[in-house]
């Protein structure tokens, strides 16, 4: 009860509070407007300047009228109250100890900033799923009867196999090299060397590539314990470059079921990088952009752009 | 260690060395390279002694470059090269029956390092005997081992910023049994700084009493 009779005298205030903010923002309009127009016509120089000056006066005297009447009518509004108790929560409120303990009002401000953290969520999580980023052949949610049959394949496939269809695909390119290593389980990483220009290090989950990380020639694969470095990015920005195009590229090629073109085609992509620093951009003929060489390799005709260049 | 590419800059009509070499800096900086420290490449000359007959004796060269702080490099013109560590000149010294230091040849080129992108640039001034004979430019791309390879790349950035004194590919890549296409190194670096050196130091020698 006592809250309707307190929101009530607030209200009124409120509204002519309101509407002084209103009158103060048409005075100051007002004001910026005279300037705009500026001298109005008159005959002598000196009548058109006193005049301006007069309204200047004038529209300014009006502002700070209003602003007093503002400042008047929010003395009358008074504090906000926070009393908007959430039934048992509103308990909290009666602490009198509001400033070293504000627990209701961090409560309030909690509440609302999970509400629109799930909202958001909510948002993106439609926007997300529109466009399916499922690599695999594996159905998720396939009801239970189903399930064993579509079981695959593609995601558990023994490591000979998978050594198998890697040594193929390296004895299909001559000037690049492909060495497998297994250091952590089952999943394998490949070394590729592309000629005298390239390493780079794939790192696989049975045949789909995971991630992939490009350095230098000259650039050390080894960490200091003597295994494959997988982490370090390239020291070179050229590299750094080439390791965004590769990370695009294997998300490009996608074949849920058949992950073995999917890596010839990963594979093709990457050695035309063999001309890395002798092909000049497609488009802008140029060797150099911002001091890169033409860094992109068009998926289909894998001609060689920049990477501000690309179409 | 990428390839390297070492030219010499004419001075600039009615302009003395510094102030063509702030010039070139002014240019690098206007492309957007960033200042990374100095650098000092320096040749000692000593002659093979004990020779007999009519023929002149060897030069020995021993180099230093502040890029490779902890080696030193040993070279015969036109001949093999040792890549060897610092105390190498300490050896040289105990050599002195063999080897004699030719006191007041040393040459050294001295400036500040440049950055861009994947470049390095190295404007110095070459000085010998403490007079400045001229400027060396060196532009290193680093990513590249191959020379063949990015040739045109570098020429293209070298003509952003020397303009018309864009030097053509260094002898000592052509002159490898491999051709342009093995990996470059240090060697190669090296042996570019002495022929520069050389030539400025029979370019002087006319009119040596011209300060």
């Amino acid at each position: 009860m006592a809250d309707v009779v307190n929101v009530g005298v607030n209200l009124d205030a409120f509204s002519h509070a309101i509407s002084g903010i209103q009158a103060l923002r048409s005075s100051v309009t007002r004001v910026f407007e005279s300037l705009k127009d500026g001298m109005k016509n008159r005959e002598t120089l000196e009548g058109r300047e006193k005049e301006f000056l007069a309204e200047f006066q004038d529209n300014l005297q009006a502002v700070n009228r209003d602003l007093n009447e503002l400042e008047r009518l929010s003395g009358l509004v008074g504090r906000p109250s926070e009393s908007h108790p959430l039934h048992n929560s509103g308990l909290l409120s009666l602490d009198p100890v509001q400033d070293k303990t504000p627990l209701y009002s961090q409560l309030l401000q909690a509440y609302k900033w999970s509400n629109k953290l799930q909202y958001h969520a909510g948002l993106a999580s439609s926007l997300l799923n529109q466009q399916s980023l499922k690599r695999s052949a594996n159905q998720i949610g396939a009801s239970a009867k189903r399930r064993p049959k579509v079981q695959p394949s593609t995601l558990v496939l023994p490591p000979q196999y998978v050594d198998d269809i890697i040594s193929r695909i390296g004895r299909m390119f001559p000037d690049m090299s492909i060495e497998l290593f297994r250091p952590n389980g089952t999943s394998a990483v490949l070394l590729v060397t592309l000629g005298k220009v390239l390493k780079a290090i794939v790192v696989m989950r049975s045949l789909f590539i995971d991630r992939t990380v490009v350095r230098g020639y000259n650039e050390n694969v080894y960490s200091e314990d003597g295994k494959l470095d997988i982490w370090t990015k390239s020291q070179y920005q050229v590299f750094q470059k080439v390791t965004d195009h590769a990370t695009t590229a294997l998300l490009h090629y996608q074949l849920p079921q058949m992950p073995d073109v999917v890596v010839r085609s990963f594979m093709t992509w990457l050695r035309s990088y063999s001309k890395l620093f002798q092909a000049s951009c497609q488009r802008c003929g140029h060797f150099l952009q911002d001091g890169l060489p033409p860094t992109w390799r068009d998926f289909r005709t894998l001609e060689a752009f920049h990477d501000t260049c690309r179409m | 260690m990428g390839v390297t590419c070492v030219c010499q800059v004419p001075v600039a009509e009615g302009k003395s060395v510094q102030q063509t070499v702030d010039m070139l800096h002014k240019k690098l900086e206007q492309l957007g390279s960033v200042k990374h420290g100095s650098f000092c490449v320096d040749c000692e000359t000593y002659h093979a002694t004990g020779n007999v007959g009519g023929q002149p004796s060897k030069l020995l060269y021993v180099m230093h470059n502040s890029e490779t702080p902890l080696s030193c490099m040993a070279l015969f013109e036109g001949g093999p090269c040792l890549v060897a560590d610092a105390n190498f000149d300490v050896l040289m010294s105990k050599l002195k029956s063999h080897f004699q230091n030719a006191k007041g040849h040393k040459v050294e080129s001295r400036g500040s390092r440049y950055r861009y992108c994947d470049f390095l640039i190295k404007v110095g001034t070459v000085t010998m005997s403490s007079s400045a004979r001229g400027i060396s430019v060196e532009v290193e791309y680093c990513p590249c081992v191959v020379p063949g390879d990015c040739w045109n790349l570098m020429k293209e950035f070298m003509q952003s910023f020397l303009g018309t004194s864009v030097p053509e590919l260094p002898s000592v890549f052509a002159a490898k049994p491999e051709g342009l296409f093995a990996a470059a190194d240090c060697v190669d670096t090296m042996t570019q700084y002495l022929e520069l050196f050389n030539k400025l130091r029979k370019l002087q020698i006319p009119g040596s009493n011209v300060r």
